[in-house]
Order: C-alpha cells, then structure tokens, then sequence
C-alpha cells in the first residue's frame, strides 16, 4: 500500500529524488514552495524518519560600505595612481581630488614605493597591474563568498581596512533522503491527508461505569420476565430484620452491623394482622419477648429483601417475578472490598415454577447473559430462606473462586405470617462485585470516588 | 461468619478413610466455606446456626455422612448415675433460674482439645447464647468438685478464687476490676445478688454466667469434665448443653447424668425431635424426583434417621440439631445429603412480561439528555458527612438526621441534597483538565414522619468562563428538550451561592430548586481554582407525577 502524504511533503520527497542533496533555498526553488512550507516539511519527513537534515556552518564575506564603492570607483590607491599614469601632480591637487582616501592611499603607495615625493610634487615610480586586494574585491562583488574561496593572503590586507570586508557565520542546512525514504510509493490522491498521524485526546460525557452494569442487569432481569419494583432505603427493623424471620437479639441486628437512624421511630410499619403474626412466630421459634418499639426503630436498609418482601406481603401473588435494585448499607470499615454503601439487586420468582433447579436455573442464565459462564453451586445459611446456596463464580483475572449471589426458597416462618401461600424464590447480592470483574478492579472505592481521570478515561462495558 | 481453625490430618483420623484433597473438596457441600489453608492447617468458616461446626469433631461427624462412611443420627449414649446432682434455689428465679450439665468421662485431653473446647464455648456464647444473655456455659475438672451441687444466689461481697488468679475476690471486685466482669456484669442488673453455684463444702465452683472457679480450671491433667450451661429459659440451656454433650461423646468422653432438680429444673433429657413430611415437598420444593428410599438415605448423610410411614417419612432429629424447625429444614438436609453437586439447574422461560420501573425509566432518560450536554455522570453515597453537606457549604446544619456509630467518619449523616457533594468531587480533581461537568440523579433524606425519600437532580460546571446563562441554558434545555417542560428563575440567595447570582428553579409555579453561582468561600475553600456554576433540582415534586 502506498503511504499517504501531505503535498508539501510529496514535493519535497520528489525534488530531492532528482537532486539528493539540497539546502532549503534550493527546495524553495526547485519545488516553488514558501520558505515556511518547506521549513515544516522538512520538519514532518525527519519525525517521520523519512528525511536527514544535515547543518554545517561555513563563515562568509562581503563588502563593507568602502569596500563596495571600491568596487565601483577602484581602491584609493589605485585611483591615486591613476592620477599619477599621466605625469607628476601637485600634492594639493591630489588632495582636492581624492579627498578623504587621499591620506591611506598616499600611505600604502608610499610604503610600496609606487610613488615618490619631492618638495610639493608627487610622481609616479611603479605601476603594478594588479595592486593586492583589487582580486578579492572582483571575487566577492555584490555576493557573499565562503571564505574558503578566497586568497586568504590578498584578503588579510582588505580586513585590516575599516569597512572594506564584513565577515558572517551562516548556518547552512542540507537535505538528504534516507534509504527507506529513497524507496517510498508515494499516493496520488489529490487532497490526501496523513490520517496515521496522532491527534490530541477528547473527553466523552458518560453514564457512570457503575450505572452501566446497573442498567445492563435491570435490563437482564427485564428480558427474562422480571418486573422491576423500588423502595426506600430507609426502612423499619420490623422489614428488615423481624418480617425476616431475624430475632431482635440476633447479632446481626445490632449497632456494629447496622445503621440505626438517631433516635427515629417508625409510626405505623405494617398492620396489625401482619404485625400479630410476625410477632407470634418469632416468639414460637426463638423463644423470647418480642417488642413492637424494637421493630419501629428505623435503619438504612442492610438488603433489598426487605422491599421484596413488604411487595409480596402487601400483594399476595399467586405468580410473580419481581426484582429491586438499589442502595444498601452496611456499617463496616470503609476498606478495597468494603464499602458502607453499596447496589443489591434482588429478585424474587413466586408460583408453580418455584423449584431449587430452578432458582440455580435463572442465576445460570443471568451470568451467562453478563458474560459469566464457569459458575457453581454451595450450600450456605440465611435466617429467612431453607434451603439456602450461594454462587461461586470463576474470577479468571485473579485466578479463584468468588462468591457472589446468596439464594433461597423464603422459609414458612417468613412467608406464612405475612399471608404468602406459594413458595418463593428469592436471590440477591452485591453489584459491584459483578463490576469489578467487568472493570478489572482490585478496589470498590473507585466507584464512589469520582476521580475524574478515570471516569474519562475507563472504557465502556458492554 | 465464625471461622474453626483445623488440621487436615486430624480431620482424616476422626472421619476415616478419605484423602484430604476429598475433604476439601467437601467440605462445601456440607455448607463449610475453606477461608485459608497452608499445607495442613486449613481455616473454616461456618454458619451461626450450626454451632456443632465449631470444633473438628463434629464437622467430622457430617463428612462422615457424606462420604457415606458413618450415616444416620448421632445417638448420646448417656449412662444413668445418681453420684451427680445439682439442686436449684428459688432465690435464682428472678436472676437466671434455670441450670443443667453433664458429666464427661475418660477423655484425653491435650492442648488442641482444650483450644477446640474453649472455641466452641466462644462461639455457643456468642451465637445462640445472645453474648451469655440467654444461656452460658462453664467447663469444670470433675475431680476437683464434690457433689452434691447447690445452684443459688450469693451477695456481690461473696469471695472466691475466680479463674486465672491465685487470690481470693469479691463478686464485686470481679465486676468491676476483671475484664470479663466488666463485659458481661451488666446481664445481672442492679440487684444485690447473683447466681453462685457451689459445692457440698460450699466450694464455689462457677459464677455464671461470669466467671468460673479456678480451682476447677480443666488441664492436661483433667480426666474428668463437668459442664454446666445456666440460663433464661431451659430449653436454650439444654439445647446448648446438647451441643457440648455431642461434641464431648465424638471426642472420646463418656456421658453420665447430672440430676437437677428444684424450682422449675429438671435433669436434661436430650429429647429427639420427630418430624413427619410428605416427600412430594422435598421432590417439589428441589425440582426432583426421588424415590422414598433416596430421600430417607440422604437425610441419613446428613445424620438424620428417618422411615417411611405410610405416604410420609417420619424423621428424627437429634436435641444438638436444633436449628431444624420444620419439614422445610429437612428439605434442605436432603438437597445437602443427596449432593448440592447433582443438582442440575433448569431454566423454564417466562410467561410474564418485564418491566423497568417508569421511574428508572425516567431517570434514564435524563441521563442520556445530560450526556448529549456533555455531562458526565457521578455517583455520590447518600450517606455523607457533615463537613462535606454543611461545613463548607455554609448551609443550615439544624435538620440533620445521623446514623447512630459509624464506623467510619466520612459516612455519618443521610444527605438532603446532591450538589454539595458533587463540588466536593471537583475539589479533588483539581489537577485534571477543565471544563469540568458533572451530574448526578440519586436520593435525598429529609425527617418528615419520620423521613421522606425524595429523587434529586443536580448538575455542576465549572472551568474559566463558567456563568450563571450557562447553567441555566443547560437545565432549560434538558428539562425542555427531554421532558417538554418549561421552568422560569427567580432571584433568591442561599448560602451556598453567591449573593446576587442565586435564583430558585420554578416549575408551574412551584419552587423545585435551585440555580446560580457558586459562593466564592466554597470555591476557595475547596481550593477550586476557576468558576463553579450548578443548580439542584427535586424530581419527585414535579417530573415522576403522570401528566
């Protein structure tokens, strides 16, 4: 394939095809581009490693403003002499008409003895064809001349003089191709622009990583028939903890595990049927004095379950699958794999399909549809499901086994009370596990910190 | 979870002939999660609800049911003694009235026993002991007590050698002084006696549910165990007491009776439980089809015993298996014995129809509307701090509404409004390139009988040329462009925002927000180096309504 370049770079390319080493003057002319043109198309071949730039720097000469009109005029000596060719003349008249260069041409003439003087008379003695300097004097002309090209004996006279001969350093530049360049095709698209070179970074605005995974997952559980249903994060311990089947004196409940609202009490939690019968099995089973003030307190919900629950409680369905996706909180060190807040989803399958295999059946299929596919499954123990397992999913950036959803069938103890006749799947668990897999993150915080460099520079999962 | 730490060569010796590659592989069938392991040491974690894990010898007990080695329920084999009673005082009735024990004979003890033991009696105190409120345990060398035990109560000047001291104090004293007195002095109130249990030479042997006795400390030396659980209710007390007498026959001990008696006490009867079911609820619940005969087998991996009764199976259920409620439990230890691991999953496709809820709808489409404003999107915890919400914004700090013991300091107080957290993300990205705009849609908390839950908006720009027009194009245009509706400013202040460049944002007439500049204080407070312009709107007052 033929590489595309810029015109400017092509011209150059083929000038110096023809002539292989050129300065930037002779560019100028043989491609009829500005100076400016060529200066940065210089500048592209040779970061393209296309073009060698070569500087040398050579010291130059040209007349000074004496040296130019004795160019024109012929040197004071000279025309001194030329006075004299045709007889003695008065040192007065001489004065009067070589004026100020009489005296360094009376001078030199002098000291060469090219002339002699007696009383007030100066006459001729000598006449050299050639005086030292008159060579260097036609070789510069108008021009400037390289040192190198000149006597340097027939100049040194010329130097001493003042403003005879102006010395310059100039800086000369010569361009030579390299050899892959000497081999380059080059297009002819007209209008034909680099399109390999680099170009600067633009910033795109975004949904939030880790609102990307939210949405693909409510977007699964939509697919495979699931409704979605929201509720507060603020919730009463009766549906968080007692409606669960959780005694009030279990571990869990208390104050290092959960938020607890500062002295904030729900009125009404549930009704009266529902409260009745919640306490009753709790006292049944656990064996304990259940206290109504206990289930009031209000906590930032530790699950999703809760709203589940209370949608089930309240509704009574003989079929469902519904699902809640929100904010949970947890009152725990904030630490890599630790956050205080963090998204659960939650769902829950009610009816005739409600069997274990089932429940194993629809977490299989969501992995496989969020693009994981090494899963098994563990017992395990929750307070409100019988039986419980949880899924272990293949993590193969780090090699192992993690847990990620908890799952169950509702326990008689939790679903009886509330009314629910029909046996209930349910399953849950943290979302921003799934996104640090997705995201290849060792730290959660990084989903809540909002460092900019890595909200701009993160690529989207799909 | 509590986690056991084990050997897997003594694993091995206690469950039989398997490798312990086949131990480890099953370990979480049996519900057990491996945390570490290091050549032979392996670190388990296990449910709260099955206390008999907390020790290798009753973990050996379920693999050997799963390997199939040993199968069925585990019987205590408990002989009859009248050497060992205990008579109960009804002073105790309003303190802790109930005790039981049991005696454990020739065993062998060494360190690792010892360790094991002292584990397990964390984890029972812990757990189904509500941290020692509802029932506790003390573990006694037999030999150093003389029978017959008298349960009662004592005054708090009462004095004994307490556990780990080789000096005579005072009940008193050991409330207040000792570390475990201190911790748990609280469960004995205020009254001026506590239960005390002593001996026929009014010996004290324990103070429950504090501290026991030092003379009695068990050693290597120990022969012979005594174990007394005294709590609030007898049946937690015996169900704690069947965990240790389980543990203690799987360890080598033999059992013999204690007797009690007095008040409403009596001697333990580690009482089987009897449940009968109708297998069509396992085949239903799990999805399967097992035979009558597969069912009763696999309840018996799970060290259960069982027999079919006409269409139902009987099962029985040992008194230390008490986390077992009702015929649901026995379900799951069917799914347990029959393998987790033979269980194939099936997906039957849905007859209903999915939907998202209109609000996440909604919600999203708002994001998409930002984004196409060059809005990036953040995400903030709803719960914050104060310095975040109120320090440096100047707002009010007078509605706060906190979580109580946080553990961590940045997360203390429920927000009641977007923006401020979202200038605190630009505080911290100070040093990447400008412009920078932010948005975030998310919750806020007010108290109002008791909370209100609202959805908030909130958008934030800010780079040199930053202004008020700005700002306010780019709600006018999303709210406009995305939902049709039209929104007018009023000029207000708030302390947020500086004075003469703050408007509140009105929809049909109602105030939903608010716009403007903000404060330069904030700015400079936050080291902010350019203009900040940003507005907050409440979505629920107005955009989640039908129209």
């Amino acid at each position: 394939m033929s590489q595309v370049f810029h015109d400017i770079e092509k011209k150059i390319i083929a000038s110096l095809k023809n002539n292989p080493k050129q300065t930037p003057t002779s560019l100028e002319e043989s491609t009829n581009l500005s100076s400016d043109q060529i200066r940065r198309g210089i500048e592209w071949l040779k970061l393209k490693d296309l073009a060698i730039v070569d500087e040398s720097k050579t010291s130059v000469v040209r007349l000074g403003k004496n040296g130019i009109e004795s160019l024109q005029k012929g040197l004071p000596e000279r025309r001194l002499l030329n006075f004299l060719n045709d007889g003695p003349k008065k040192l007065s008249d001489l004065q009067k008409d070589l004026g100020y260069v009489f005296g360094p041409a009376m001078g030199l003439a002098k000291k060469n003895n090219w002339v002699k003087s007696s009383s007030d008379e100066i006459s001729l003695q000598n006449f050299p064809s050639e005086l030292p300097g008159e060579k260097t004097l036609k070789k510069i002309g108008n021009d400037k001349v390289s040192i190198n090209e000149i006597d340097k004996n027939d100049l040194l006279g010329l130097l001493k003089r003042p403003d005879f001969i102006i010395e310059d350093v100039i800086t000369t530049k010569e361009i030579t191709l390299t050899d892959s360049a000497k081999l380059l095709e080059i297009s002819n698209v007209s209008g034909a622009i680099d399109v390999e070179a680099k170009v600067p970074q633009v910033f795109v605005a975004r949904t939030h990583p880790l609102k990307d995974t939210i949405d693909e997952i409510r977007e699964i559980f939509v697919t495979l028939g699931f409704s979605e249903i929201i509720g507060n994060m603020t919730q009463s311990s009766f549906w968080n903890f007692d409606a669960l089947f959780t005694p009030q004196d279990h571990p869990a409940r208390e104050l290092q595990d959960t938020f607890y609202l500062d002295c904030i009490h729900a009125k009404k939690i549930a009704n009266s049927e529902q409260i009745k019968k919640v306490s009753e099995s709790h006292k049944k089973n656990w064996r304990y004095h259940w206290d109504v003030n206990e289930a009031r307190k209000m906590v930032l919900r530790t699950h999703t379950t809760c709203v589940t629950i209370k949608h089930l409680a309240d509704n009574k369905p003989d079929e469902a699958r519904v699902f809640s996706l929100g904010r949970v909180f947890r009152n725990e060190k904030v630490s890599y794999k630790h956050l205080v807040e963090f998204n659960q989803i939650e769902g829950v399958v009610v009816g005739k399909d409600a069997t274990l295999r089932n429940l194993m059946g629809i977490q299989r299929e969501f992995y496989k549809r969020i693009g994981i596919t090494k899963i098994k499954f563990w017992p395990t123990f929750f307070p409100y499901t019988e039986p419980s397992l949880q899924t272990m999913v293949y993590n193969e950036r780090l090699g192992k086994w993690i847990e990620l959803f908890g799952m169950g069938i509702f326990r008689p103890e939790v679903t009886k009370p509330l009314g629910i006749s029909k046996p209930v799947l349910a399953w849950g668990g943290g979302i921003e596990r799934i996104a640090m897999m997705k995201y290849e993150l060792d730290d959660v915080r990084e989903f809540y910190n909002n460092n900019l460099n890595w909200l701009r520079s993160t690529t989207k999962c799909q | 979870m509590p986690v056991v730490e084990l050997s897997y060569s003594h694993l091995q010796k206690l469950v039989g002939k398997v490798t312990k590659k086949q131990i480890s592989d099953y370990l979480p069938f049996l519900g057990l999660d491996i945390e570490s392991e290091d050549n032979d040491s392996v670190r388990i974690e296990y449910s709260p609800n099955r206390p008999d894990y907390s020790t290798g010898y009753g973990i050996a007990l379920g693999l050997q049911g799963l390997f199939g080695i040993k199968t069925g329920a585990i019987k205590l084999n408990i002989k009859k003694s009248h050497k060992y009673k205990i008579s109960v005082k009804p002073s105790v009735s309003k303190i802790r009235p109930f005790v039981t024990g049991i005696v454990a004979k020739n065993g062998k003890i060494d360190d690792k026993i010892i360790k094991q033991f002292m584990a397990m009696q964390e984890d029972l105190h812990f757990g189904i002991g509500r941290k020692r409120k509802k029932s506790s345990i003390g573990m006694h060398d037999l030999d150093k007590i003389t029978f017959p035990l008298v349960y009662t109560t004592t005054n708090r000047n009462h004095k004994f050698v307490p556990l780990n001291s080789d000096s005579e104090i005072s009940v008193s004293e050991i409330l207040n002084n000792i570390n475990v007195g201190k911790e748990y002095g609280s469960l004995l109130g205020n009254s001026s006696q506590v239960p005390i249990i002593l001996d026929t030479n009014k010996k004290t042997v324990s103070f429950p549910p504090i501290i026991n006795a030092n003379i009695t400390t068990v050693t290597t030396k120990t022969k012979n165990l005594f174990v007394e659980v005294t709590g609030i209710n007898k049946e937690d007390a015996e169900d704690m007491l069947s965990v240790i007498a389980t543990i203690l026959q799987s360890a080598g001990f033999t059992l013999e009776h204690v007797q009690i008696s007095g008040l409403k006490n009596s001697s333990p009867k580690f009482e089987e439980k009897k449940i009968s079911f109708d297998p069509n609820l396992a085949n239903q619940t799990l999805g399967l089809e097992l035979s009558t005969s597969k069912i009763i087998s696999s309840l018996k991996k799970s060290r259960l015993n069982a027999v079919a009764k006409g269409k139902n199976i009987l099962c029985t259920i040992p008194a230390y298996r008490f986390d077992i409620f009702g015929p649901m439990d026995l379900v799951e230890e069917i799914a347990l014995g029959y393998g987790i691991q033979n269980l194939e999953p099936t997906f039957s496709p849905s007859q209903t129809i999915g939907q998202t809820n209109p609000i996440s709808n909604k919600l999203k489409s708002l994001d998409q509307i930002m984004i196409g404003l060059g809005y990036l999107e953040a995400l903030n915890s709803s719960l914050t701090s104060k310095r975040v919400l109120y320090d440096v914004t100047g707002r009010d700090p007078s509605k706060i509404l906190s979580v109580l013991d946080s553990k961590s300091q940045e997360h203390t107080i429920l927000r009641n409004s977007i923006l401020p957290g979202l200038l605190e993300n630009l505080s911290r990205n100070i040093h990447e390139s400008y412009p920078q705009k932010l948005f975030e849609t998310g919750s806020v908390f007010s108290l109002n009988d008791p909370i209100s839950e609202k959805i908030n908006f909130s958008g934030i720009s800010t780079h040199k040329d930053a202004n008020f027009t700005e700002i306010k194009s780019i709600l006018q245009s999303a709210l406009k462009i995305g939902f049709g509706i039209d929104l007018e400013t009023k000029t207000s202040s708030d302390p947020l925002f500086e004075e003469g460049r703050c408007a509140t944002i009105v929809v049909d007439g109602k105030h939903v927000g608010i716009i403007g500049e903000i404060s330069s204080k904030a700015i400079e407070t936050y080291k902010i180096q350019s203009k900040v312009v940003g507005f907050e709107i409440s979505l629920s007052d107005f955009f989640f309504k039908p129209s």
